[in-house]
């Protein structure tokens, strides 16, 4: 540690810090835009200005990681910008990309998600005649040629609105962009303390965007009050076991903490109180197992754009925290507290297989999978080798762009006013609209895990790191838990594929180009994981953490 | 007085806190509570602080203020909201997200 | 002739996207045309490939390809032909475009369930869906690298779900979750052991891989309880999908279920899949765990032989009859493999092939009658060869096949596995020959109740499901009337119609197999003996039966 990390706080290395940097002023930036932009022109600046903010970041990720520039760790010590870091802030930053759009769409019901004030909108569209709500909301039943049919059936709908188009919350691009920045420093900081910021940074925010859709307030506002309560809960434990192990190590530094662990000198209660109360924090975030009891009703509750975004970024940031403390703090104790974690890593691929296979509504499913799905990754994480750290990566990269996509393809299906959450609303959707039921299909069968899709390839990564690393029973229970989990993706495929559509069942909305951009993203990546996954699988095993 | 007493309080508190969240039905006390959670912590942290004979702990406990700080007001802002909409803050109230 | 292989591979599925296109362009006719058209040069480019390959040649495969898929994981895209690999992409070959000319061309193709326009589907998503369940069962014959085959073995499920869901009998949403699921299940517990071999094979080899050839040498470092872990994995995923008895429960319902054109494929080669694994995977790997798990294998084969044979004669569904004969066939076909001589594998082998077409045959007619009758039920038929005498002939050879009366093909492949069987598992072959006289039994019982005897049944004589399609079937809306009066024999066979020229054209390929391979199975034979020789050798254990035939 000793000279390096003094030299560094003398000089900051501006080009390691670049997409942090980036992201963080682009959300400070961002505040001060809403307070000087006029009204109407808020969200479309807004709009540009986020997405320009999460793409210059990604090439700076991107510029850093192909010129060679070694492992530093910055800021006295605090965050370390190593090759996995910055896989796991490409991968942030690339899911940003699909989730920004999907939040930024007002395609998919009239005036977004986030509409300032529905009832006004739904008058003014009264006013103006009912065939251009009808238009914008339901579309036509036919999903061939969606692009030009979209367009034609907004075009129809925006004709004869009133001057003023509708407002929405453009407080959300701040918001997503500070949550991000929260995640690239969780998932890079190397002291807990810095941890412990960042994991505020990034849920504070969330919380926020959860209770903000103005359509189903109760349902949302309570998903926020939950999902806030809760985490609120949860971060107090990591705290108490930040205080614990700074207690037994005299310092917060993760390297710190393994070289104290190392040398006979404390009591290893501290240290593993320490690690058991910080572990529930962390396996809060990334819901893990017995810790995912938000993840339903938030996933489920909170605006589905939301719902995307934090499905699939949160558990980038979480798990790559997870790993770093594994791997960077706790690895040389390994042995000593594995045992429990496997419990937990059963725990969760049991909870989130068997209560996956009880649900109605298709985004409570998508986080029952979520949670077992963790407890996959989480296999990875114990397994504390390159292969597993590796393995582990690409699964986050593969899984986020799987959860977007399907959560895109969730919000087009609506009846009514709202989203057909509801299986039953999924009957004979391959007939009204063969495109989105071929593509929630192969998404579906890549959470299931069947080859040619990125689930498969990231399944045998992790599972073959944790076999190779003698967890050869975790090994079993995650594939005994892939054939039943298989059985709920199947039925919601059966339901699309052969039943009838009922007479009046939910319509398919047709997307406009930013959410299809961000299923056709989510789809592709899918499919060329699941393919060609050489570059990503290379780039994930390119190095180790950095202490 | 030996500092161990001061762990021994703050792991009191803590658990006075978390007990509190798991029982309590009220949104705004529940939430009192997890500010209890972080103040226990931050005793701890200035003990350790003492302990170690150094002053990272007490730097610590300030952040954590900070933080605490812009928990309640998103917190606050959060129950606020729903009691407008509900007229109520009890968390029982709030069951529409079930199974 | 390794350019030749892939090229095997990829035709089908560039033919399968040629036929998705048309037929969302709505030009079905021409989709099936183009789908035919295709499985034709593909059997032709087979036939050049048969030609080509060299059954003295000393490598194990021929026709060797490899490109580097994911370095990460030590796997290639690796295509290799051996016999028996060959032996059954030739039977693909020849199936499918049986299959695609049934249900494209003959008038009495079934009608396939009623699309979202109310209308029935047509038949060109079936054959784009079956060209692409082709391309992906070449690339699984050929595949010389665990990881591809894995791949393939899971793919392949894709496309028949699809094939028994949308176009299936009434319960097929059931059978087309059952078919998935079992099949997905045993999958995963595959994974388990690909995933183990290949950890295992980086530890004891020091860079873990997935090429068959390095995995086979490897089979001497492993221990026994290792191989007998990894060998269950296997045999899990490979029993379900050829359907060993207890875990065959999926079968009936997806043959009963599944489109004729599907069933002909699921049975006919689908399910060789898990015997060809047995030969190529389960043995070859893991040599030890074989000879010490036979006995379990071979138990489960005749208990499959005799349940087999006792349920078909039960049956009263003629398509879930063919899946219950083809389940006793399974069973011969693992006693011969696990009975470990030159003669019995080899039979096993060539059974691979004989009962495909055999099936293939089966299924076809079945179909024929049930689209003549309009149920499958046996019940509904009764003298039926005396209004289409050519139709009960031609389920007579079926029958016969099914069998194996001496004489035609299945017969060489049935005795050479009880012939090789014999001096090593004397208990298991006698048992199992027990299987042929209940073979006799059901076989002749269905013929008798639907076939012969004085006209009955509901499909044949009254106005049951079956006799709007007949009428339909003869053309004329005049006989409807006469349905009441008894009519005589030559109005009843107007109505019921023989097999039209068509129909007899897609069975003649089949009957011509059955009879040339009953005289003159050599051919076959000498591509399949060297794979099985190699097989012998890497399994370990002294052939029984000496080179002039006789045992020791």
């Amino acid at each position: 540690m000793g000279s390096q990390s003094f030299s560094d706080a003398l000089g900051v290395d501006y080009g390691a810090l670049a997409p942090l940097l980036i992201v963080l002023g682009g959300a400070c930036v961002s505040v001060l835009l809403e307070a000087v932009l006029p009204r109407v022109r808020r969200r479309s600046v807004q709009l540009v200005f986020s997405l320009a903010v999460v793409v210059v970041a990604l090439a700076a990720v991107i510029i850093r990681a192909t010129s060679g520039a070694g492992d530093v760790v910055v800021l006295a010590g605090s965050l370390s910008v190593d090759a996995p870091g910055l896989f796991l802030w490409g991968t942030l930053l690339a899911l940003a990309v699909p989730s920004v759009l999907m939040l930024a769409d007002r395609s998919v019901e009239p005036g977004g998600v986030f509409v300032a004030d529905p009832e006004a909108l739904a008058e003014a569209q009264e006013r103006v005649g009912a065939g251009s709500l009808r238009s914008t909301s339901s579309g036509l039943p036919s999903g061939t040629g969606t692009d030009t049919h979209g367009v034609v059936g907004r075009r129809g709908g925006a004709g004869p609105e009133p001057t003023t188009p509708p407002e929405m919350h453009t407080e959300i691009f701040p918001f997503v962009l500070f949550a991000l920045g929260g995640m690239l420093a969780f998932s890079a900081a190397n002291d807990l303390l810095t941890m412990f910021v960042a994991l505020e940074v990034l849920s504070l925010p969330l919380y926020l965007l959860c209770g903000l859709a103005r359509r189903r307030r109760l349902l949302s506002q309570e998903a926020a009050v939950k999902y806030f309560l809760l985490g609120a809960f949860a971060s107090a434990f990591f705290l108490y076991g930040v205080a614990l192990l700074y207690g037994y190590a005299g310092s917060v530094r993760l390297a710190d903490i393994a070289a104290s662990a190392a040398g006979p000198l404390r009591s290893d209660a501290l240290l593993f109180a320490g690690l058991a109360l910080l572990v529930v924090g962390l396996m809060f975030k990334a819901s893990v197992g017995p810790f995912h009891t938000w993840t339903p009703d938030v996933y489920q509750g909170a605006p589905t754009p939301v719902t995307a975004f934090m499905a699939a970024c949160t558990k980038v940031a979480a798990f790559g925290a997870i790993l770093r403390v594994f791997t960077v703090a706790f690895g040389t104790t390994a042995l000593e507290w594995r045992g429990v974690l496997w419990a937990v890593a059963i725990a969760s691929m049991v909870i989130g297989t068997v209560l996956g296979i009880t649900q109605t509504d298709l985004k409570r499913m998508v986080a029952y999978s979520s949670v077992a799905h963790a407890g996959f990754i989480l296999i990875g994480c114990l397994a504390i080798t390159p292969a597993g750290l590796s393995g582990t990566l690409f699964y986050l990269l593969a899984y986020g762009f799987t959860t977007i996509a399907i959560l895109g393809l969730v919000s087009l299906v609506r009846s009514g006013d709202g989203e057909a959450g509801h299986l039953s609303g999924y009957a004979g959707l391959a007939q009204r609209s063969p495109v989105v039921a071929a593509a929630l299909s192969f998404c579906l069968l890549a959470l299931a895990g069947v080859p040619l899709t990125s689930g498969f390839t990231a399944k045998f990564a992790v599972f073959s790191a944790g076999l190779a690393d003698g967890m050869a029973p975790l090994v079993i229970v995650g594939l005994v838990c892939s054939a039943i989990a298989a059985f709920f993706y199947l039925r919601v495929i059966v339901l699309m594929y052969f039943s009838d559509p009922a007479p009046d069942g939910p319509t398919v909305s047709l997307p406009g180009p930013m959410t299809t951009v961000a299923i056709t993203l989510g789809v592709a990546v899918t499919l060329l994981l699941g393919v060609l996954p050489t570059a990503a699988l290379e780039w994930a095993g390119a190095g180790t953490f950095l202490g | 007085m030996s500092p161990t007493n001061y762990l021994l309080l703050s792991a009191l508190l803590f658990s006075i806190g978390t007990v509190g969240v798991l029982v309590r039905r009220n949104a705004i006390v529940v939430f009192m509570c997890v500010e209890l959670m972080l103040n226990a912590v931050n005793l701890s942290l200035v003990t350790f602080s003492r302990i170690n004979g150094s002053l990272d702990g007490q730097v610590m406990a300030f952040f954590v203020m900070v933080v605490a700080a812009a928990e309640v007001v998103v917190g606050l802002s959060i129950i606020m909201a729903i009691f407008r909409t509900r007229r109520t803050a009890s968390v029982d109230d709030a069951n529409l997200l079930k199974y | 002739m390794s350019a030749l292989v892939i090229v095997l591979v990829l035709l089908p599925l560039v033919g399968a996207t040629v036929c998705g296109v048309l037929v969302k362009g709505g030009r079905d006719a021409t989709a099936r045309s183009a789908g035919f058209a295709v499985s034709l040069v593909e059997l032709v480019l087979v036939a050049v490939i048969w030609g080509l390959f060299d059954p003295s040649a000393p490598t194990r495969f021929q026709g060797e390809s490899s490109v580097e898929w994911i370095p990460a994981f030590g796997v290639s895209f690796a295509l290799g032909l051996d016999g028996i690999a060959l032996a059954m992409i030739a039977l693909l070959a020849v199936l499918v475009p049986i299959v695609i000319a049934y249900t494209s061309f003959t008038r009495a193709a079934e009608r396939f369930p009623d699309g979202p326009d109310g209308e029935p589907r047509g038949a060109g998503g079936f054959v784009a869906l079956m060209l692409s369940l082709q391309g992906v069962l070449v690339a699984l014959f050929a595949a010389t690298d665990v990881f591809v085959f894995y791949v393939m073995f899971e793919v392949m499920l894709v496309p028949m779900y699809f094939i028994i869901g949308r176009f299936g009998g009434a319960r097929r949403q059931y059978a087309a979750v059952k078919f998935f699921l079992y099949s997905f299940l045993g999958g995963l517990i595959m994974l388990g052991s690909v995933i183990g071999i290949y950890v295992a094979s980086g530890t004891r080899l020091g860079a873990a891989t997935f090429d068959w050839a390095e995995l086979q040498r490897l089979a001497a470092q492993l221990p026994e309880s290792t191989q007998i872990f990894l060998f269950l994995g296997f045999f899990a995923a490979f029993a379900i999908k050829a359907p060993l008895v207890p875990l065959h429960t999926w079968l009936p319902d997806a043959g009963a279920q599944a489109p004729i054109g599907g069933g002909v494929i699921l049975v006919g080669v689908l399910d060789k899949v898990g015997v060809f694994g047995f030969l190529r995977y389960c043995l070859p790997l893991f040599p030890l765990a074989s000879q010490t798990l036979a006995p379990l294998v071979l138990v489960l084969s005749v208990i499959g032989v005799l349940y087999g044979a006792l349920l078909a004669a039960m049956q009263t569904d003629m398509k879930r009859f063919v899946s219950y004969t083809s389940i006793a066939h399974f069973g011969f076909i693992g006693l011969g493999i696990f009975a470990f001589s030159q003669q019995s594998v080899a039979g096993s082998a060539l059974y691979m092939v004989n009962h495909g077409i055999s099936t293939a045959m089966l299924f076809l007619v079945v179909g024929m009658l049930a689209a003549r009758g309009g149920s499958t039920q046996i019940a509904d038929y009764g003298g039926v060869g005396k209004i289409a005498p050519v139709l009960a002939g031609l389920f007579l050879v079926a029958g016969l096949t099914t069998l194996s009366l001496p004489g035609t093909n299945s017969f060489v492949s049935e005795f050479l596995v009880l012939l090789g069987s014999w001096p090593r598992e004397p208990v298991y072959t006698v048992i199992a020959t027990v299987g042929i006289i209940f073979a006799a039994l059901y076989v002749l019982w269905v013929y008798q109740r639907t076939m012969t005897g004085p006209l009955r049944g509901e499909a044949v004589v009254g106005g049951g499901p079956g006799a709007a399609t007949a009428r339909a079937l003869a053309g004329g809306p005049g006989f409807s009337d006469t349905v009441d009066t008894d009519p005589p024999d030559a109005t009843r066979r107007a109505r019921f119609g023989d097999l039209s020229g068509r129909e007899i054209g897609v069975l003649a390929p089949l009957v011509l197999l059955i009879f040339l391979l009953g005289f003159f199975p050599q051919p076959v034979l000498d591509v399949i003996n060297p794979a099985v020789s190699a097989t012998m050798s890497e399994v370990g254990v002294a052939d029984p039966v000496g080179p002039n035939g006789v045992a020791r």
